[in-house]
């Protein structure tokens, strides 16, 4: 196939707008599966995904399409539709000369989709607006036109009204691409440049590379190189993803495939890197590369202290396939051993957590969530410290630096005040407003990540009633007046439930986390003292009392057995608890700072 | 060997606010036909053990006419008795009469259990019980002038509406009645109940904790022995047959909804008269493997103040129950107190028996 038949796309979408579906209606329309063979949603491929209507990992395919007498080869390439994966999105729509946005008919255009977008444009792809959703009985895709036009500029015959569900303007959305978007332009005769946007463990063969021929060619047998980990292996398999695999011999510039190696270790492939010959490398490798980032750590402790090495093989297991996630064992005198966990997101930490418990089978306390921060010491040394437990003696910090990101919060106008003074209780600073158009605004803040990790979607989405969407963009370190917070249980500091908070802020959030500690932990036999501390000065305190009654009260020959089962059941709820000292504390506790009211 | 049994009499003349029994209206076809049922039961399960205990509870049986109850007893002469064998009658005050107990005497029922609950208005109504004060003294003295001197009268307390003033009264006007044994309940609000359907919620755990203090303290000091967690009597007046439960021993059930523990297994019986009289009685029935028997041993010695004894425990499961159970933190905290001969719950931490339970039997 000659590159000028070859278009390469993305699509862009928020969560819901119906790209997983467009995708699978352009997979039936261009025969690369039969209906038959469709499950709903076929790109994405885990469980989590189709469950929670998010992609994770990233998929392409290639489908084959004819258009006025010509034989086209279109390479859909999908991304991931949240603010964690933004690096990976970047990485991927940098292998493509063009993109999809996708609006639901309906809602209109959602922050993520704006970030992305700005992404693509920054990639100087094509884009091509398409409004779907065009069959819902509350579609209004005129007012949405309007916004985008608005917003971003498009013209009014730039617009393609598809309705995946129904099949309507598919055709019309096919001969789009292979009309506006740029065919790649790639020299086959120069050295290989070929990007890597995805990777994934496959048992047989080894980490199987996702990537974008850039220039050159590869073929079986070929040495490769990653240019930035240096790693060299020798290509054993070829191939494209139609979605089913098609090994081939050769790729050349433009070409969108797979690549198998005998990888082993997952490290050697890194998203954003540059695969060359060694033979006859390039001199440069493609510009956009960073390493990936853990922004937000945890400790994952195991529940039952003996499955410490099931946690281990879930975590190997899982790394696997996710270069992203990194962990290195942790101690806790609270919660046993665990591993200290590193995440792109709170998203990308939600679903390992998940994942662990559901397909490994391994109840798991985590601990909340903590930013990295940036610890410069009295002697102008800098440590990074990535949990509470880790941070410096006092009086040995000069100062702490945090990480602060700036939102694009995008709502509808009557919201504005109440999101303002949520983002002022985040410790948010105001940076400007945009209107979309006359009744949606686009608010930016700069706010500590720290904030963020804690209760801001759930705050933002009830603020709003729903209405709000938000993204944010990391803009670096800041100087922040930042203090350890202790919790102790009946006397003893918990290390578990250490936090690093704001000094202005913690009176507040030490009442709050031991109030909600008082609910999240039932009564003992004895009264329990629940303390915030900052040092040695206790900030907060409330009692646990003390059980007074837990007892089967008549219990007569006729409820023997149901009276066990009640037993049966307390016991199994005691099963779930941590024992920390004296005191039986509830895997929710753990997370107690997170779900507190201000 | 099974030494007891327990008759079930489903029929109520009116059912009470708090009830998760198994009960239903009394009607007289039904009971007829329920009768016929009942003796289908016994012929089937009813092996000729000689008993030594026989308990007749409810529902209310009470509320069957003297004809009927006849008929009940003419069915329980099936059933063996030893000579000195405690038979037990459930008496509710409104339908008590002195033709009925004289009937009860004679067909050889000794002891004889009133649900009186309360003595004030309010909460009799509130529990929808429908008797007043005056009645339980006048039905209680009756009891007594017809022979019956084995009484026990049922007791309830943490009630919503109630105050701590309310049970000190009932306190006093229980000790007044003079019977030798009193039941003691903190009312539970049971799924499919009244109380529950009107979203009542149940008092403070410390005043229910006051109010079951107050009542140990009174009625011990006026001679009662507390010998299980809901029950007093006075000395030789324990209930045997409610000590066969504790005992973990083996006892017939029969009737709508009875539950029973016979040769090994633990089951219980439908609660639908239609599947009843069809004759399929059992819904549930467990085998219990040794642990479970074990557990259960222990579950329901520690509600009682002799404790689990470690000599019958030795003999029947050939092991030793501290070899066994992780049990050396209770005794260092005094949750548990061990004697030469057993090992038992002090009264101060019975109301958190479950607690100790669960730490007891453990994984």
């Amino acid at each position: 196939m000659r590159q000028e038949n070859i278009r390469n796309f993305s699509i862009i979408a928020h969560i819901d707008h119906g790209k997983s579906t467009l995708a699978d209606r352009l997979l039936e329309e261009t025969g690369a599966l039969e209906k038959r063979e469709l499950k709903e949603q076929t790109l994405d491929s885990m469980d989590i995904e189709r469950e929670r209507g998010i992609t994770i990992k990233l998929n392409a395919v290639e489908l084959f399409y004819q258009y006025q007498g010509n034989d086209y080869l279109l390479h859909l390439i999908d991304t991931p539709g949240h603010v964690d994966f933004s690096y990976e999105v970047s990485r991927s729509l940098a292998a493509c000369e063009g993109a999809l946005l996708v609006v639901d008919a309906a809602q209109g255009i959602e922050a993520q989709t704006l970030a992305n977008l700005y992404l693509a444009l920054e990639h100087d792809l094509t884009i091509i607006p398409v409004i779907n959703k065009i069959d819902l009985p509350n579609a209004d895709p005129e007012r949405v036109k309007k916004e985008l036009i608005d917003a971003i500029g498009f013209r009014e015959d730039e617009f393609i009204l598809t309705s995946a569900k129904t099949g309507q303007g598919i055709e019309e959305l096919l001969q789009a691409i292979i009309e506006r978007i740029p065919s790649p332009k790639g020299d086959e005769k120069e050295p290989l440049q070929a990007l890597i946007f995805d990777s994934f463990f496959d048992s047989y063969r080894g980490v199987i590379i996702s990537c974008r021929v850039v220039s050159g060619s590869i073929s079986v047998g070929d040495t490769i190189r990653m240019m930035e980990t240096k790693a060299e292996y020798v290509v054993t398999e070829l191939g494209v993803t139609t979605p089913k695999e098609k090994k081939k011999q050769t790729l050349v510039a433009g070409d969108v495939g797979y690549i198998a190696a005998s990888i082993k270790d997952i490290r050697d492939v890194q998203v954003g890197d540059t695969i060359t010959l060694v033979k006859r490398p390039c001199k440069e490798p493609l510009p956009g590369y960073q390493p990936m980032k853990s922004m937000v750590f945890c400790g994952l402790f195991p529940i039952e202290s003996s499955k410490f090495e099931d946690l281990r093989e879930a975590l190997d297991k899982l790394k696997l396939n996710d270069a992203s996630l990194v962990f290195e064992p942790e101690t806790s005198e609270a919660l046993g051993f665990g591993f200290r966990t590193g995440f792109l997101g709170l998203l990308h930490m939600e679903i390992i957590e998940e994942r662990i418990e559901r397909e490994f089978g391994i109840e798991i306390i985590a601990t909340s969530p903590s930013v990295v921060y940036e610890v410069e010491l009295t002697d102008h040394t800098i440590v990074m410290v990535d949990s509470p437990s880790k941070l410096p003696d006092r009086a040995n910090i000069f100062e702490i630096r945090e990480p602060y990101i700036k939102t694009n919060i995008f709502t509808p106008s009557e919201y504005i005040g109440p999101i303002m003074e949520l983002c002022q209780n985040k410790r948010g600073s105001y940076v400007g407003m945009e209107y979309l158009d006359q009744t949606r605004v686009n608010i930016h803040y700069q706010i500590p990540l720290s904030e963020i990790v804690y209760d801001f979607f759930d705050k933002l989405k009830s603020y709003t009633k729903g209405y709000a969407s938000f993204d944010y963009e990391l803009i670096g370190y800041q100087v922040s007046n930042l203090v350890k917070m202790d919790i102790l249980l009946n006397g003893e500091v918990v290390d578990a439930l250490s936090t690093i908070v704001h000094k202005d802020f913690a009176y507040n959030r030490g009442k709050a986390v031991v109030e909600s500690l008082k609910e999240l932990i039932p009564r003992q036999m004895f009264e329990v003292p629940i303390q915030a501390s900052i040092g040695s000065k206790v900030i907060a305190r409330t009692d646990i009392k003390a059980l007074r009654k837990n007892v089967l009260a008549k219990c007569y020959g006729g409820d023997i057995t149901r009276k066990r089962k009640l037993l049966e059941k307390q016991k199994e709820g005691k099963k779930r608890m941590k024992q920390i000292g004296s005191v039986e504390v509830p895997q929710e506790a753990f997370l107690a700072v997170l779900k507190m009211e201000d | 060997m099974v030494e007891s049994c327990y008759i079930h009499i489903p029929f109520c003349s009116h059912i009470c606010s708090y009830c998760d029994f198994s009960k239903m209206y009394y009607h007289e076809n039904w009971c007829k036909r329920y009768l016929i049922a009942l003796e289908k039961e016994i012929d089937l399960y009813y092996q000729g053990e000689e008993l030594s205990t026989i308990y007749i509870g409810g529902g209310t049986p009470s509320s069957l006419s003297l004809s009927e109850l006849e008929q009940l007893f003419l069915i329980l002469r099936k059933l063996k008795r030893k000579k000195d064998c405690e038979f037990t009658i459930e008496c509710n005050v409104e339908n008590i009469t002195k033709e009925k107990l004289e009937f009860f005497l004679k067909e050889g029922v000794n002891r004889i259990s009133i649900g009186v609950q309360s003595s004030h208005t309010k909460i009799l109504k509130y529990l929808e019980r429908p008797y007043t004060k005056e009645e339980i003294i006048s039905v209680i003295s009756l009891v007594k002038q017809v022979g019956f001197s084995n009484i026990n009268v049922d007791l309830m307390y943490a009630i919503p509406i109630e105050r701590e003033e309310d049970l000190e009264e009932d306190i006093i006007f229980f000790l007044n009645l003079d019977v030798p044994h009193i039941s003691t309940y903190s009312l539970m609000i049971e799924d499919h109940t009244k109380l529950k359907n009107q979203n009542v919620k149940p008092i403070s755990e410390e005043t229910d904790f006051r109010m079951y203090h107050t009542i140990h303290q009174r009625l011990t000091s006026y001679g009662y022995k507390h010998y299980e967690i809901s029950n007093f009597a006075k000395e030789g007046y324990a209930s045997r047959h409610n000590l066969t439960y504790w005992r973990n021993q083996e006892y017939y059930g029969f009737g709508l909804g009875a539950s029973g523990f016979v040769r090994n297994v633990r089951y219980e019986n439908t609660k639908s008269f239609q599947e009843y009289e069809r004759e399929t009685y059992r819904k549930e029935e467990d085998t219990l493997s040794r642990q479970l028997d074990m557990e259960n041993e222990i579950m329901l010695g520690l509600r009682t103040i002799e404790g689990i004894s470690k000599e019958k425990f030795l003999k029947k499961y050939g092991c030793d129950l501290k070899g066994k159970y992780q049990i050396q933190d209770l005794l260092e905290k005094g949750y548990l107190k061990e004697t030469n001969s057993s090992y038992y719950i002090p009264f101060s931490y019975w109301y958190l028996s479950n607690e100790i339970m669960l730490r007891f039997i453990g994984e």
